[in-house]
């Protein structure tokens, strides 16, 4: 079933490459749920999900016909997804050293019941204390990514994937507090 | 007076009334990390942001964007340019160079057979 699945995927993408808009609109659709997530897991700010999601799907459509393997499309999305959202963060933090008092204009806070569960503000608040990278590490595994490919994704060994993760767990263990009152 | 039993009892009820309702499940779920609920309320909320028809407007977006020539073709076209008009301006150098040569040749050759002519005479 599950290679059906995957081969179905590789055929979309083929296609896609081919310059198939439908394709490429199929590939958007059937991504931007677990795309957003992954750039709100990332950022923690909701206006910058759609924005995001946008710069990676485009980036996406531009190089696809340069991916290699077909079958590896999943993990070239989420490395897209990844460097598009660190690039973000890093010129944000660029913007806080010559604007310094942009900050406050720059962190503000969800309005009141965007963020509507207890649960979801804890894991908020969780991954905000992370670097960017182990935030990065955390969402790929949820994303399903093994270690293998996470390793392949940041350009490392699978046993410094698994120490990092590891690390990265208990980081999000220590700060995540569901009654946490911000 | 009340026994030493009496006594811990009540610590315990005052020390027990400071934990709010749902004390357990807290802890449980402090000691577990954030189970998979949070993390598809965290998706949810997320792929809550996205606006109707967003695919259409990536392809939209990707369509402009391929119209518009990359940096590096932009910048290929500056130097192409730039190198055109620089053989182009060493060519009419040369060339007004190469003319001013055979005019002043000319003028010597002038010269030289008026002296001989002069030569000649004398």
């Amino acid at each position: 079933m599950e290679s059906t699945t995957t081969t179905a995927l590789a055929d979309l993408v083929r296609r896609a490459q081919k310059g198939d808009e439908n394709a490429q609109r199929e590939l958007i659709v059937a991504y931007q749920h677990r795309i957003a997530g992954f750039v709100f897991a990332m950022t923690n700010r909701s206006d910058y999900v759609e924005d995001l999601s946008q710069q990676i799907f485009i980036k996406m459509v531009r190089a696809i016909d340069r991916l290699q393997a077909p079958s590896q499309f999943e993990s070239w999305l989420f490395r897209l997804a990844r460097n598009t959202c660190i690039d973000q963060l890093r010129r944000q933090k660029l913007r806080r050293i010559f604007l310094p008092f942009g900050e406050e204009h720059e962190n503000i806070p969800e309005p009141a019941g965007a963020v509507d569960t207890e649960e979801l503000d804890a894991l908020r608040h969780a991954l905000a204390q992370l670097r960017p990278q182990d935030r990065a590490l955390l969402a790929l595994v949820q994303e399903g990514r093994s270690h293998a490919e996470i390793a392949e994704t940041l350009d490392t060994t699978v046993a410094a994937v698994k120490a990092r993760l590891h690390r990265a767990r208990e980081h999000l263990r220590e700060h995540y507090q569901p009654d946490h009152e911000n | 007076m009340k026994t030493e039993e009496q006594a811990w009892r009540d610590l315990q009820a005052r020390a027990s009334a400071q934990l709010r309702n749902g004390f357990a499940d807290r802890v449980i779920r402090v000691a577990h990390g954030p189970q998979d609920s949070a993390w598809n309320a965290l998706r949810a909320h997320a792929s809550g942001q996205l606006r109707p028809s967003f695919a259409e407007r990536v392809i939209r977006a990707a369509r402009a964007a391929a119209e518009v020539p990359s940096l590096s073709s932009q910048f290929a076209l500056s130097a192409a340019t730039a190198a055109v008009c620089l053989a182009a301006v060493v060519l009419v150098q040369d060339r007004n160079a190469l003319q001013n040569d055979e005019r002043n040749l000319a003028d010597w050759e002038n010269i030289v057979m008026v002296a001989q002519d002069y030569d000649a005479m004398q």
